[in-house]
């Protein structure tokens, strides 16, 4: 995939809302495994390629913002690896 | 222990890692992590800790230290440092069990473990039980709660006797920790009674679920929690999949739309499982014919007392507790709301009675969380409840920012435990007689 995805902070956050089953502006900031596991599980689904990332990079995420970041950079890598 | 667990031909595939696994080779495998927890310090009468992630070592030394005829503790490999050091303090084993090398990749469920021991202390077991396990707990500290070896096999008695579990020669696919209830007897051990295969997906996905659903000819039956519904029902199957008989989960009620996306999509039965650390299942509904009602699983009586469901339960399972709110005269209270049908018996969880919330299947107590960030430095009071999820009202005492909140939370309470949400206010709202106000609206709006 060539230059950056179309891939925002506000898809990020619907697919959680969609896991939680709450309102897009009552979805918070901070994410734990399961909703990370969530978020690689639709991303992966919506651009149809695994994400080759590492424990190190899951560890890192913290936040919504995190993992949009670490997505980015994990969509924009050659798919081969 | 090898009456129960070692059953069937040493040719048949137990386990698959997707490399397949034998009964011979387990069986090997054990019997070296019984010489190397013996010299280790591990005696009959002791404890050893297991604090592995779910893999093949964890297996291997969960079954190890049974056949060396002592006690296994089992810590969730998510738990902090602090959490585990205040369990080893309280437990004393003999021996801890932790990895000295991780790998394999992200979202692992199953995960390439090298294991050390290392020897912790020379006391006995503290209680005759053959497996300890934590449930968050009500008071702060995590309760406590043992199963005899006689329970465990009752239990795995009990699920060969319920309709719709899978069969002999069948698989699981495995998505629940093996460390908990659902994952431990529910998967491995009945699995290894049953000689049904047990299959952890390569990765916690819907691709990676479907793909082991489809790596064998054999019928197989899907293990997991709510979550992992959600997963597949959101997962477009690459083809037909007439190997999947069936998903069954535990640990919540599923959220009706979540569960038709589900049947929509895979057209075979969603079963739903009850239970409990303290007893395993209580009761099942495998066809999804009774939702939500489940009836009680053979053996288990289940009654109702003033709104509260009581469970038989001969002996009290909880270590170092005499506690008649929780156990008494051979019933444990569930402090699940519910009713049975004096009819049909079937049994109607109507959520809980106390402050313990389930995330991701897993139980975690309010209680707990609240007392751990009022304890935190710089915190004055502190409120938590569940709105959709762990929020943490906080009144600071000092300089404190979420940031800091945040990082020393995550050195005391393992991430499925800590809040979601976190509200910094100069005064928390209190009643005139200046109790802590718990009301979800009024905290809101005091933070609003």
């Amino acid at each position: 995939m060539a230059g950056q995805p179309d891939l925002g902070r506000a898809d990020l956050v619907s697919m959680l809302a969609e896991l939680t089953a709450k309102p897009v502006d009552q979805v918070p900031d901070r994410i734990g495994s399961m909703e990370l596991a969530w978020l690689v599980h639709l991303v992966e689904q919506r651009y149809d390629r695994r994400m080759e990332l590492s424990d190190d990079q899951l560890a890192g995420i913290r936040t919504v913002d995190d993992a949009l970041a670490v997505f980015h950079h994990s969509l924009t890598a050659p798919a081969d690896g | 222990m090898d009456d129960v667990l070692f059953t069937g031909r040493p040719t048949d595939v137990c386990l698959r890692l997707p490399e397949p696994v034998d009964k011979a080779t387990l069986r090997r495998l054990v019997s070296e992590a019984q010489t190397r927890l013996a010299a280790a310090g591990l005696r009959p009468d002791g404890a050893a800790a297991l604090r592995l992630p779910p893999s093949l070592a964890y297996v291997v030394n969960l079954l190890a230290t049974w056949r060396s005829g002592a006690q296994a503790v089992l810590l969730d490999h998510r738990l902090t440092d602090h959490e585990v050091d205040r369990a080893l303090r309280r437990l004393t084993p003999q021996v801890v069990v932790a990895p000295v090398r991780t790998g394999g990749g992200a979202l692992r469920i199953f995960v390439d473990v090298t294991e050390g021991i290392t020897p912790y202390s020379d006391r006995p077991a503290g209680s005759p039980h053959a497996v300890i396990q934590l449930s968050s707990g009500s008071t702060g500290p995590s309760k406590v709660i043992g199963r005899t070896a006689e329970d465990l096999v009752g239990e795995v008695h009990r699920y060969t006797r319920i309709d719709g579990v899978a069969l002999p020669g069948e698989r699981i696919i495995l998505l629940p920790s093996m460390v908990h209830v659902l994952g431990l007897v529910g998967g491995l051990l009945y699995g290894l009674h049953a000689g049904v295969e047990l299959v952890p997906p390569e990765r916690l996905s819907g691709d990676a679920i479907l793909a082991a659903v489809a790596a064998q000819d054999t019928p197989a039956t899907v293990l997991g929690v709510p979550f992992h519904i959600g997963l597949l029902a959101s997962t477009t199957p690459p083809g037909p999949l007439p190997q999947l008989k069936r998903m069954t989960t535990g640990g919540e009620l599923v959220p009706a739309a979540v569960a038709r996306a589900f049947t929509d999509r895979y057209a075979v039965p969603l079963g739903n499982m009850y239970g409990m650390t303290e007893v395993g299942v209580i009761g099942t509904d495998l066809y999804g014919a009774n939702c939500p009602a489940i009836a009680p699983a053979p053996g288990m009586r289940v009654r109702e007392s003033d709104g509260e469901l009581w469970v038989s339960c001969p002996a009290s399972p909880y270590v170092g507790l005499a506690d008649p709110t929780r156990w008494s005269d051979g019933w444990l209270h569930t402090r699940d709301a519910g009713t049975v049908d004096p009819e049909t018996g079937l049994v109607t969880v109507k959520g809980r009675l106390d402050s313990q919330v389930s995330v991701g299947g897993m139980k975690v107590d309010l209680t707990e969380v609240e007392a751990t960030v009022a304890e935190l430095p710089g915190v004055g009071a502190a409120v938590v409840v569940w709105d959709d999820g762990i929020t943490a009202y906080v009144q600071p005492d000092g300089p404190l920012s979420e940031e800091t909140l945040d990082k020393l939370l995550a050195e005391r309470l393992a991430g499925y435990k800590r809040p979601r949400t976190l509200h910094l206010l100069d005064q928390l709202p209190r009643t005139t007689t200046g109790k802590l106000v718990r009301s979800t609206a009024a905290l809101r709006d005091a933070a609003s």
